[in-house]
């Protein structure tokens, strides 16, 4: 028989309530409170609850994520549950930073089920499965029997559909599916179109989510004491691609010694970037990194220094994640230099 | 304007002493095919393989799909492209249904190539797994691209559409089981009931991004790099205008045959004069430089103004920057007031967490998906591979990679293979046949 | 790649061509560069032609790192 761990408030564990929202971290054996319906309906057997206050896990987090860590290090499971929590905002927000930190320490799966007015929701429906719940414990058992559903297919390896579907919070990863309708993108396209010409409801395959922004960094005082990085997304690289940077889809970075350099030379540098036709940039590697104009500026005095090297990988094809994990490497090493500005060319 | 689709279905292929349709059966003489094939001289080595539904066969790396169709008035099936410019989208087309003709490369690969098995789990990703495959299996001389991720692949391509020409020719003067038909009146000169139906265009944007001419889509033998948009009508595209290029990644591409069938067109046509008035096609292209995307969308929304249309279905060939044509150009007709359905695949990533589209615009409300290009898919070895199966790997396809970390070569020791479905030919089946969708997880 | 460095409060320009791109992936400074496959020299001008193009652009491009901005800024370019 697969194992669970739950994990509940002080609350639920029958502690007390405002009063007893203090209460430290603890692991029982066996079932506290809502363990016990949950244990009824899981195709797991429920081994240990662990049981904290809000307030506790609420002002220290760092501390109470630690315990229940150190709890559980030595537990054999297969899979974490919390709660629910209905609309419990701090109920909700402890439920979303445990189960976070358990998968991310035991890659175990890890569910929990909110309110969708609890603020848990929005902080951790991106990392965790998040099941759409009530907003009071009335629906405690309705909860329970959702998350149960869910991870009995988890737990026999069954298939998932997707977030709607199973009825939890979508986590912004979006993956290609077979209709079981058989209905092809062209009938599905029209019968769009003509309720949107109707004016009857439609509904998108593809919601255009809202834009991520970063605030804007402070500008750059004098630019004549600054130090500049070159950084580019359009795979210029030393001919032989030392770092065997990928054409689409890129992995992988390079940076390259430019400090020796006037300008970078056909024959000594090309493209790699599969995304667009090479000749211009393989003629002259200037134009996707303009490395000579920047030495000019560089003698000019128009900036303090060419930071030594460039910065280069390709944009096409390539993941938000992979980009961003790409971007943080990179920015070690700008930092370590003390770099002021930085411009980025894209083809 | 009125094209008679004349139909002969295939139930079998197989070589014979003579080249011949017969009781549903498509028999080929090989060695004359050949020897038609070869004619173009830049065709160094050339063989014919058949690949039928359910076997165990892997096919790459796979330049291009053509339907085997004839006039039987004599104009080219492609004109400008395997004869003189002529017109098309009317009079009588006859065409082999249930099979495509495949060019393939014997050893070389490039970007846009891309995977067909005929049986199991892989069988699912394309449309290309339910014809019966006449490949043509070929070298080339094309010595200057060899070595290149992109190429013209200009033989191969030739070489099938003429091939899909020499076999149309078994039914020139039969008589085709089934007549599709296809007219649309004049867009002024059409009945009051319908024109009081909502009047539909459907923009088309064909694969038109390299600016050295010879990798693009074809109009009329035209390079649609250089090219604006204009009306057309749908049967010039159902009969041949247009051919596949040589550039977009697999998953996302339109083949020949693709255009020869547009799902969306046939769609269109089927509810004209029901719960729509198709007015026709504004044939777009997809472009480089953001002042060429600009103009595209100007021309394309200008032209649905004056033509009245209420609303508009944009469909792209391809994912990435031609994202910003396609996203452009739903913004721009919705801007003057119709009502737009888009319709093409997503890159959301391995990890399915990436923006689906490179340029997002909320104006965009009505879309449809048809995949994701960078699902990883992983596949057992098949029985046989028509081509070479290391081009996956070693070529530079778009799903397909030599060397990763992780994930190791793409084509392991024993065949089986590892890919994004981005190598899966025509895969993402945007041209309307695609059952697929994609869902938030 | 672009707002892990502004996160770390490095002002960055994006030079690019795909200007609703850059937008929407939310780079705060860009400058346009002339296409894609050659972003700053169109080889089918002279050398000289080239060289006062990128000059120019890449100088817009550092002016934009000490320019005070409150809303994402395409800069814009002479030639």
């Amino acid at each position: 028989m697969k194992k669970a761990i739950h994990y509940i408030n002080q609350f639920f564990a029958g502690i007390g309530g405002e009063e007893k929202a203090d209460y430290k971290p603890e692991i029982r054996e066996g079932l506290v409170g809502p363990a016990m319906a949950l244990n009824s309906v899981i195709d797991a057997e429920i081994t240990h609850t662990v049981i904290c206050g809000d307030n506790f896990m609420g002002s220290n987090k760092d501390e109470a994520v630690d315990r229940i860590l150190n709890f559980l290090k030595d537990k054999e499971f297969d899979i974490f549950i919390a709660g629910p929590a209905f609309q419990a905002g701090r109920y909700g927000v402890a439920c979303g930073t445990i189960c976070k930190a358990v998968k991310e320490k035991f890659n175990v799966p890890v569910i929990t089920s909110m309110n969708e007015e609890n603020p848990g929701v929005e902080m951790f429906k991106k990392d965790i499965y998040i099941f759409k719940g009530g907003k009071s414990a009335a629906k405690l058992r309705k909860d329970i029997k959702s998350m149960a559903d869910f991870a009995n297919k988890i737990l026999n390896g069954e298939e998932l559909s997707s977030a709607d579907e199973e009825g939890y919070f979508p986590r912004g990863i979006r993956h290609q599916v077979w209709l079981e309708s058989g209905k092809t993108a062209a009938e599905r396209g029209i019968e769009m179109l003509v309720k949107k010409l109707n004016n009857e409801p439609f509904e998108t395959e593809l919601v255009i989510p809202e834009p991520d922004r970063v605030p804007i960094a402070k500008p750059i005082k004098d630019l004549s004491k600054a130090n500049i990085a070159l950084v580019t997304s359009g795979g210029i690289v030393p001919i032989d691609n030392p770092d065997k940077i990928q054409s689409a889809s890129a992995t992988r970075w390079g940076r390259y010694d430019i400090s020796k350099l006037d300008n970078l030379e056909s024959g000594v540098f090309k493209t790699i970037h599969a995304g667009y036709d090479p000749a211009a940039a393989d003629e002259d590697p200037d134009r996707v990194v303009p490395v000579d104009v920047m030495k000019v500026f560089e003698k000019e005095g128009k900036i303090g220094k060419l930071h030594k090297y460039f910065y280069s990988t390709v944009g096409t094809g390539t993941t938000q994640a992979e980009a961003a994990r790409m971007g943080k490497e990179m920015l070690k090493y700008l930092q370590d230099d003390k770099v002021d500005g930085v411009i980025l060319t894209s083809t | 304007m009125k094209l008679e689709i004349g139909n002969f279905y295939v139930k079998d292929v197989a070589f014979g002493n003579e080249t011949k349709f017969e009781n549903n059966v498509l028999v080929i003489n090989k060695e004359e095919a050949l020897n038609y094939i070869r004619e173009d001289e830049h065709i160094t080595e050339a063989d014919l393989i058949i690949a039928k539904p359910g076997e165990n066969v892997r096919i790459v790396p796979v330049k291009e799909a053509v339907e085997p169709r004839i006039r039987p008035d004599g104009r080219p099936v492609f004109p400008g492209v395997t004869g003189d410019v002529e017109k098309t989208g009317e009079g009588r087309v006859h065409a082999l249904k249930g099979v495509s003709v495949l060019g393939v490369g014997k050893h070389w690969g490039s970007f846009g190539d891309g995977l067909i098995d005929m049986s199991g789990e892989g069988a699912k990703y394309t449309l290309f797994s339910q014809t019966i495959n006449i490949c043509l299996v070929a070298d080339t001389d094309e010595e200057y691209e060899r070595y290149e991720q992109q190429k013209k692949n200009h033989a191969i391509r030739w070489g099938s559409h003429r091939l899909a020409e020499y076999i149309g020719r078994t039914v020139r003067n039969l008589e085709p089981e089934e007549v599709e038909k296809y007219e649309l009146e004049p867009v002024t000169k059409r009945s009051e009931n319908m024109q009081n139906l909502s009047s539909v265009v459907l923009v088309m944007q064909p694969q038109s991004q390299m600016e050295e001419l010879g990798y693009n889509d074809l109009v009329y033998g035209w390079d649609m790099n250089k090219y604006v948009p204009t009306f057309m009508h749908p049967n010039e595209v159902l009969d041949g205008a247009i051919i596949s290029g040589s550039f977009m990644p697999a998953s996302s591409k339109w083949s020949t045959y693709d255009f020869q069938n547009f799902p969306i067109i046939k769609e269109l046509y089927k509810e004209h004069g029901k719960s729509i008035n198709f007015l026709g096609v504004i044939m777009s292209n997809l472009n480089v430089s953001l002042e060429q995307k600009k103009r595209s969308s100007i021309f394309v929304a200008q032209i649905a103004k004056s033509l009245g249309a209420d609303g508009a279905i944009v469909t792209e060939e391809g994912y990435g920057n031609p994202d910003t044509d396609y996203i452009m150009c739903i913004a721009a007709l919705e801007d003057i007031g119709v009502k737009t359905v888009g319709i093409s695949n997503e890159c959301t990533g391995r990890d399915g967490a990436s923006q689906p589209l490179v340029t997002l615009d909320v104006k965009a409300n009505a879309l449809v998906s048809t995949g994701n290009v960078s699902e990883i898919i992983k596949l057992p070895p098949a029985e046989k591979v028509i081509g070479e199966l290391q081009a996956l790997a070693r070529d530079g396809l778009s799903g397909g990679w030599a060397y990763d970390e992780i994930l190791g070569p793409s084509v392991k020791e024993d065949g089986s293979i590892i890919m994004e479905n981005n190598a899966m030919f025509c895969g993402d089946r945007i041209a309307g046949w695609s059952t697929k969708t994609v869902k938030e997880f | 790649m672009l707002k892990e460095i502004e996160r770390a409060g490095i002002p960055i320009v994006h030079m690019c061509n795909l200007i609703p791109v850059s937008l929407t992936v939310g780079a705060n400074k860009i400058v346009p560069t002339i296409s894609i496959p050659y972003p700053l020299g169109d080889p089918s001008t002279s050398e000289e032609e080239q060289w006062k193009l990128r000059y120019h652009r890449v100088e817009v491009a550092l002016n934009a790192l000490t320019e005070d901005i409150k809303d994402q800024t395409v800069f814009n370019v002479k030639i």
